[in-house]
């Protein structure tokens, strides 16, 4: 089976359409998305109707959608960020917000855990990018691999023994084995703002019978992205980031 | 798939009568136990004293006896006839005087030696002695007494003989005038003559005191009475959580259910949780009953809706041929009516609930469209041709036949398992095919989704659905794994290509049904119609263990396609 794993598309129309088109070109059978729908981009409707109607696709919540529905305040988050949450939940759809609040915020299938920020405690958001909250997530599950968004920087966290931990950073499209007996946690990037200063999307599939992870990172009309966001009245912020995939 | 629980018990009933008598139990248990206990110090106390005693009072009848045989006829002898010293020929005031003195280093160890009529006043029974002595009058067989009596407030357990004149004691106690004068000169010549051979000359008896061995054995009790009960407490909790884990939950994640979807109009029912339970057993009695009866289920009019003859019989609904009321727009539709003898059962309620949602919100080609729902009938997309098994009735299927059906199948369980849902009871009677070959399935009764709770898991069943197309996991009780999906499949794949079932044969009992499932072998007869590359995708897919099996249905369709491609090149 080829598993399409995405995450973070922020509102990101253009990145999500190029990536969809990317994958439809990969025989993928199946595909999660690992949360944040919404937040930072122009087009949270548009995203939340293209990844429902996906087919065999199952999502998740990440803290940005929660926090559209006012489940978590979007005061605790940065100014940018909390402008455009409260931009967002103006502009989503009755129908939207049903859609997002019945997310769950884990998945368990088979030797896999798939969570937006980390198995232990999902809806704490921490980000899971160093040996020690590493091997708090380990501890969290039994599961061989973790699959995990938020960060927005794809990576991959290979558990060697009890106690140690590598982490590899995953620079453009590489294809990875995970073939050994090794548990790890995968960071399958950011769809709608990557900040591993590679502005292209990234996403990555898991073929379970040959035991291999490919990242792939898809170019997209950003300039068309950073238009949409002025004239949404998004802070320009949010504009330069995706330019430069900070 | 994780499986969440949810729900609770509407009523605790059943928790609080547990928690009552698991509580009595324990108590009565405790006290009953407290009760052992002493009782059994009591008896090991008794014991050791009556050991004691008789050894003690053994020693002063062998004292008695040397003075008797040995030394009184010594002095007789050394002293001449006529004297009599009292100190070393007395048995009484040399026994008493010897005890006296092993009572100084052991005052623990009373030692009495007592008469009616003793020349020692020291020696006169007191009221207990006197009935003793009575008692020993009574009836000279006996010659031994032992028990617990109390004296001023205080237990003593005592041992007792008696003893009887004879001959060469009636010279101190017989006629005043024949006694030594050395005795009348000590005791006077009143009391203690005028005995004559055979009469009760006294007892001689030991008590020990055991009423503070008896405090402690009850005190003992006691302590261990008090440290039952933090036991018990730490037992009962221990038992409640137990309990609430196997019982309460999944009772009342099964009754929360039911009151989920049961009607508002529904009266609270006295009783606990079982009884509720039974209740619906009941109901579900009455609904084979009429079952049984056909024809009487099959409706007529459902609001703007006419109901025809039948597709296929559920468990809790039926699936009819219909069409629309209206006669300028005839148009025909697929008529799902839950029974409501059926749906009054919690668990057949959870189930066909399950399976409407999934109706209403699951889209594939191979799924009925849902329209609407009226109560407990769903108005489905109208289904034609006919049922996967009554092709099969006529043979196997032609190659082209399989490679559609098949191909149409794992799509529709790959999105399926995609969603989360497994569906537990694929078979060819629930599976139709249309003149275009298009395959629908019309039953998802038994189908779980991990979104959801599982009414079945919630309510402890076993395996549900048919034996024969089941994976072995699945008839041991395991729910909600994908991969007894693949293994139905397999089933179906090679009853297709053959015509036969790969386990045909109808087994008793679960053990003998998962012992037959052990290990598939495609049978001789069999072989001719199956490639080599299906007969080892049908032995992959009907693995005995799941993690042999293929893994995911994407994976199976994927072998299956190759495998058709070459057949067709």
């Amino acid at each position: 089976m080829r598993l399409m794993i995405f995450s973070d598309i922020h509102g990101n129309l253009e990145a999500l359409q190029e990536v969809c088109k990317d994958s439809s070109t990969r025989n993928v059978h199946r595909s999660i998305f690992l949360g944040d729908l919404v937040g930072y981009g122009p087009y949270p409707n548009e995203c939340i109707e293209l990844v429902r109607n996906l087919k065999n696709c199952r999502c998740l919540a990440g803290n940005h959608d929660v926090a559209t529905l006012w489940e978590t305040s979007p005061y605790g988050m940065s100014k940018a960020a909390k402008e455009a949450i409260l931009w967002t939940m103006d502009q989503l759809s009755p129908e939207n917000k049903a859609y997002l609040s019945s997310l769950p915020d884990r998945l368990d299938l088979g030797e896999m855990t798939f969570v937006h920020a980390n198995p232990y405690n999902p809806k704490g958001w921490r980000y899971v990018m160093d040996r020690k909250y590493a091997l708090r997530s380990f501890a969290a599950t039994r599961s061989r691999i973790v699959f995990i968004g938020h960060s927005h920087r794809p990576l991959i966290i290979s558990k060697n023994h009890w106690l140690k931990v590598s982490i590899e950073t995953i620079v453009g499209d590489i294809k990875s084995a995970v073939n050994d007996s090794r548990r790890r946690i995968i960071n399958c990037g950011s769809v709608g703002q990557p900040r591993d200063d590679d502005p292209r999307a990234c996403y990555l599939i898991y073929d379970t019978r040959k035991q291999t992870i490919h990242f792939h990172r898809v170019g997209y009309d950003v300039q068309k992205t950073v238009q949409a966001i002025q004239n949404a009245n998004l802070p320009p912020v949010l504009g330069r980031r995706i330019v430069k995939g900070t | 798939m994780t499986i969440k629980r949810h729900g609770k018990a509407s009523t605790t009933n059943l928790k609080q009568r547990f928690l009552l008598w698991s509580s009595l139990i324990l108590i009565s248990g405790g006290l009953l136990l407290s009760l052992l206990s002493f009782w059994n110090t009591r008896r090991l106390l008794m014991a050791e004293a009556m050991d004691k005693s008789e050894v003690l009072l053994q020693e002063v009848e062998a004292i008695r006896s040397y003075v008797k045989k040995e030394l009184r006829p010594k002095m007789v002898e050394l002293h001449g006839k006529d004297a009599f010293i009292i100190e070393a020929m007395s048995t009484t005031y040399i026994s008493t005087t010897i005890m006296d003195t092993f009572a100084q280093s052991m005052p623990n160890y009373i030692y009495r030696r007592a008469s009616f009529n003793p020349l020692n006043p020291r020696n006169l029974a007191d009221p207990f002695e006197e009935k003793m002595l009575d008692w020993f009058e009574e009836d000279k067989a006996r010659t031994f007494y032992q028990g617990i009596v109390k004296k001023n407030g205080e237990s003593f357990f005592i041992s007792m003989i008696p003893d009887y004149f004879t001959e060469p004691c009636l010279r101190c106690h017989g006629k005043v005038e024949d006694a030594p004068q050395s005795l009348i000169d000590r005791y006077g010549s009143i009391n203690g003559f005028r005995f004559q051979v055979g009469d009760l000359a006294g007892i001689n008896s030991v008590a020990i005191p055991v009423s503070a061995s008896l405090r402690a054995a009850w005190q003992g009790s006691l302590v261990l009475f008090i440290m039952t009960v933090p036991a018990s407490l730490l037992l009962l909790w221990l038992l409640n959580l137990l309990f609430q884990r196997l019982v309460i939950e999944r009772l009342g994640s099964m009754l929360s259910l039911m009151k989920e979807k049961k009607k508002e109009t529904d009266a609270e029912q006295p009783g606990d949780e079982l009884d509720a339970l039974r209740a619906s057993l009941g109901s579900l009695q009455q609904y084979v009953h009429s079952a049984r009866k056909g024809s009487s289920l099959q409706p007529n009019f459902i609001n703007g809706y006419v109901a025809g003859t039948p597709i296929i019989a559920g468990a809790m609904s039926w699936l009819y041929r219909g069409y629309t009321a209206t006669a300028d727009n005839r148009e025909n539709v697929a008529i799902k009516i839950g029974f409501d003898e059926a749906l009054q059962n919690p668990l057949y309620r959870a189930c066909f609930e399950t399976e409407l949602h999934l109706f209403e919100t699951l889209s594939h080609p191979c799924l009925p469209r849902f329209r609407e729902r009226i109560g407990d009938v769903v108005i489905l997309d109208a289904i034609a041709g006919e049922s996967l098994s009554s092709l099969l009735e006529k043979g196997p299927l032609q190659e082209p036949l399989v490679q559609r059906i098949f191909s149409q199948l794992c799509d529709l369980t790959s999105h399926m398992h995609a969603t989360g849902i497994v569906h537990h009871d694929l078979r060819p009677q629930i599976l139709h095919l249309d003149k275009n070959k298009k395959l629908t399935l019309l039953d998802m009764g038994l189908a779980s989704s991990d979104q959801q709770p599982d009414p079945i898991v919630a309510a402890g069943l076993g395996p549900q659905g048919d034996f024969l197309y089941m994976a072995p996991e699945q008839i041991q009780g395991k729910r909600g794994d994908p991969r007894s999906d693949i293994y139905t499949i397999g089933v179906l794949l090679y009853l297709a290509n053959t015509g036969k079932l790969p386990f045909s044969s109808k087994q008793r009992s679960i053990q003998k049904w998962v012992q037959q499932k052990v290990k598939f072998v495609v049978q001789k007869e069999d072989e001719e119609a199956l490639s080599p590359k299906m007969i080892a995708i049908i032995t992959k897919s009907l693995s005995n263990t799941p993690e042999k099996r293929y893994q995911w249905v994407e994976d199976l369709q994927e072998d299956l396609e190759k495998e058709f491609l070459r057949m067709n090149s």
